[in-house]
């Protein structure tokens, strides 16, 4: 296990930020940590940082308690910037150092990341003469100049243009193939949803949804079917309503039968298929239905 | 504490801020200011005593001619050597039309019962400053004194009374060594090595003040976050310290060469015997004060620039520390009377005032070792309890953006654990 968060508890004051708090990430995955503005996902990522105490509860990274992995870790912190008037190339450098790496062995991969991501004329030119762009690439790469094995990245494709955020994406798909553990937080559920393994979804600093991506969304699917086909005999086992809608059928199943089940009757009394498909649910409306229906217990899958 | 991240932080800090210009521009000053001063004292060395002459006769009011309006009779005839810059008038119309016709600068209108009261009334031109100016004139007290003992004494005592002290400075240690003989060696002596503690006061404070800066950018660019998830408050606040301490002592070290090099200068051009008179003991207590004043006030205002939203808003709340340590300046007019005065004592406890006034007072006199031991164990013992609630206050504030606690926020960051 590279994460175990156990009951962690965060207070500030009276209010309670994370109210116990368990999850865990394995290696190699890339673990979505998402909620609503205010559910403590920054607050937990803080804590598993060693930049804020827990109050309650266990959390170790790597193996250790937070703090002794510093230079295994990097983090892109939701509110983030760099030194404005200073070059390139020595920000890096100095990110670098402060993780532990030595001077030379800094230099040398802020040197080949600013190749990775085509800003290696810049090493040599203030942060500030940098397009708002390119300042958002090089504060990505800022967290891999010490070659971290787990990669905490709070809402990187936040201010992001559509070619930027393709760019940070594909870095990060590559990060995973490179074997790095990666968390993600973010409110772009399809970038969630295209890239992690598995989710935590987090409200009023407690946990509603946790387990396989897929397998959330195979559990919130509605009992909802699209055929195109020559018809929808009446009285059909499993289902509950059909609504005609366009060149196809609507079918709304019963709680109690399954797509295939209503495949194997539809095929048993002969009517020709065109598209059978069981109709997708994003994961935004599977959020906002376990944010709005959240009533204080959390709903474990995994 | 992970030294070697320090060691980073501080020369991060060292290296941005040397390049900084205003450090550069006030490195500069000690440097320019003697090179200026020694290229004066070239031009003109030979002259000083008629340059000193020239500056004398410019405040002097009494050098230019005086009208006198005489009714009590003392003072008539004129003494021949008073001829040339006192003239008589027969009455006060004639005297202040001169007056007006700028014929004389000021006139004395001396009364009739002037031998019993000593009332003598002067009519100036302009502000009032200038019939102060003339009565504190040694000029004019010479012309009083000549003609009031004129044919009653001998003449070698009336010259006497009419300048009684041709005063030299010699201050004498507790060590019993004779210091600052001479005008010249009371510059060198007391001037200064205060002007230098000036110096090292400003020095605390802008290094300090960088400090401040430096906490509130990497706050206000968020940079702070990337920061200390990769390095502790405390090993980040120690750095920080460190590093612009020692850009301190390099102004320092860049300031005390080059004044050393222009006394030395002084001594070639000037023939001025003994110019490098800075005492050790000020100078060695100068560099104690910097280092715990800069540590103390550091640690403060990385406490304080932590809690600012914005670099106004840090600078505003260091604004308080400004203001105790501008108090031993606000009385520094007294301290040269008596720097050991007992406000000045008094104040040299306070762990706020003690570094700006022992500055201060260290190049004024022989300052008692009970205020010096005193002062630096306040310090000593300051400093830990700033450190306790300047690492609170900085790694709380650090990540609290777009607003500024109030003071009930920052009691409670102060109490918790």
């Amino acid at each position: 296990m590279i994460i175990q968060v156990e009951d962690l508890v965060k207070r500030y004051g009276d209010f309670v930020a994370v109210d116990r708090l368990s999850f865990s990430v394995t290696q190699g995955e890339i673990f979505g940590l998402l909620g609503p503005n205010g559910a403590g996902k920054t607050t937990t990522i803080r804590v598993i940082m060693d930049i804020l105490s827990p109050d309650e509860g266990r959390v170790l990274i790597l193996g250790e308690p937070p703090g002794q992995a510093k230079g295994r870790v990097g983090y892109l912190p939701e509110e983030r910037g760099l030194y404005r008037n200073q070059k390139v190339l020595d920000t890096l450098i100095y990110l670098g150092e402060l993780k532990g790496v030595s001077r030379s062995a800094a230099r040398e991969r802020a040197t080949s990341l600013l190749e990775r991501i085509q800003l290696e004329e810049w090493a040599g030119r203030k942060v500030k003469d940098l397009s708002q762009g390119m300042q958002q690439r090089l504060q990505f790469v800022a967290t891999l100049v010490h070659d971290p094995e787990v990669l905490f990245l709070d809402e990187p494709f936040q201010g992001l243009d559509p070619v930027n955020m393709e760019r940070v994406k594909a870095l990060i798909v590559e990060l995973r193939q490179a074997g790095k553990t990666i968390v993600l937080s973010s409110h772009q559920m399809n970038l969630v949803e295209a890239l992690c393994d598995r989710i935590l979804l987090v409200n009023r600093g407690r946990s509603v949804l946790y387990g396989p991506l897929a397998e959330i969304k195979r559990d919130h699917a509605p009992n909802l079917i699209r055929v195109r086909a020559s018809h929808i005999p009446p009285n059909l086992p499993g289902v509950v309503t059909t609504e005609p809608d366009d060149d196809a059928y609507n079918l709304i199943l019963a709680d109690d039968s399954s797509p295939q089940d209503v495949l194997r009757a539809l095929l048993d009394q002969n009517v020709q298929i065109q598209t059978y498909e069981v109709a997708p649910v994003p994961l935004e409306d599977i959020f906002v239905a376990a944010v709005s229906g959240d009533e204080g217990g959390a709903h474990e899958l995994a | 504490m992970n030294w070697r991240k320090v060691w980073v932080v501080a020369r991060h800090e060292y290296l941005a801020n040397l390049r900084r210009p205003g450090f550069i521009i006030m490195t500069a000053i000690v440097p320019a200011l003697g090179l200026v001063v020694l290229m004066l004292g070239t031009v003109f060395a030979g002259q000083a005593k008629r340059l000193g002459s020239f500056l004398e006769e410019q405040f002097d009011i009494a050098s230019q001619s005086t009208g006198v309006v005489d009714r009590s009779g003392t003072f008539s005839p004129i003494l021949p050597k008073y001829q040339d810059q006192f003239i008589l008038y027969e009455d006060e119309a004639q005297a202040e039309q001169a007056l007006t016709d700028e014929r004389v600068s000021s006139v004395l209108l001396i009364e009739e019962d002037y031998l019993e009261t000593g009332h003598v009334v002067v009519v100036t031109t302009g502000s009032g400053f200038g019939a102060a100016a003339v009565s504190d004139s040694p000029a004019i007290r010479s012309f009083f004194i000549d003609h009031l003992l004129a044919g009653q004494v001998d003449p070698a005592l009336q010259e006497r009374a009419a300048d009684p002290l041709d005063v030299e400075s010699r201050v004498i240690s507790s060590g019993g060594e004779t210091q600052g003989e001479g005008p010249l060696g009371f510059v060198f002596t007391f001037v200064i090595p205060y002007i230098l503690a000036i110096f090292l006061v400003m020095t605390i404070f802008t290094t300090s003040g960088y400090l401040l800066q430096s906490v509130a950018e990497e706050k206000e660019s968020r940079v702070v976050e990337i920061i200390v998830s990769s390095i502790r408050p405390v090993e980040l606040m120690t750095g920080k310290v460190a590093g612009l301490g020692v850009l301190g002592l390099t102004q320092i070290l860049i300031w005390l060469i080059s004044a050393a090099g222009f006394s030395g200068g002084a001594v070639a051009l000037l023939a001025v015997v003994g110019a490098a008179t800075i005492p050790v003991r000020v100078l060695v207590l100068g560099v104690v004060y910097y280092l715990l004043g800069f540590t103390l006030y550091a640690i403060l205002m990385a406490g304080v620039g932590a809690l600012g939203a914005t670099m106004q808003e840090s600078q505003q709340l260091a604004g308080m520390f400004s203001f105790f340590a501008a108090i031993p300046y606000m009385i520094s007019g007294f301290l040269f009377t008596n720097p050991n005065m007992l406000v000045a004592r008094v104040l040299s406890f306070f762990p706020l005032t003690a570094p700006t006034m022992m500055m201060l007072r260290l190049p004024l006199a022989e300052v008692p070792w009970v205020d010096v031991v005193g002062s630096i164990v306040v310090l000593l013992l300051s400093i830990p309890v700033a450190l306790w609630a300047g690492a609170k206050l900085f790694r709380v504030g650090l990540l609290i953006y777009d607003k500024r606690p109030t003071l009930k926020e920052i009691w409670l960051i102060l109490r918790e654990k």
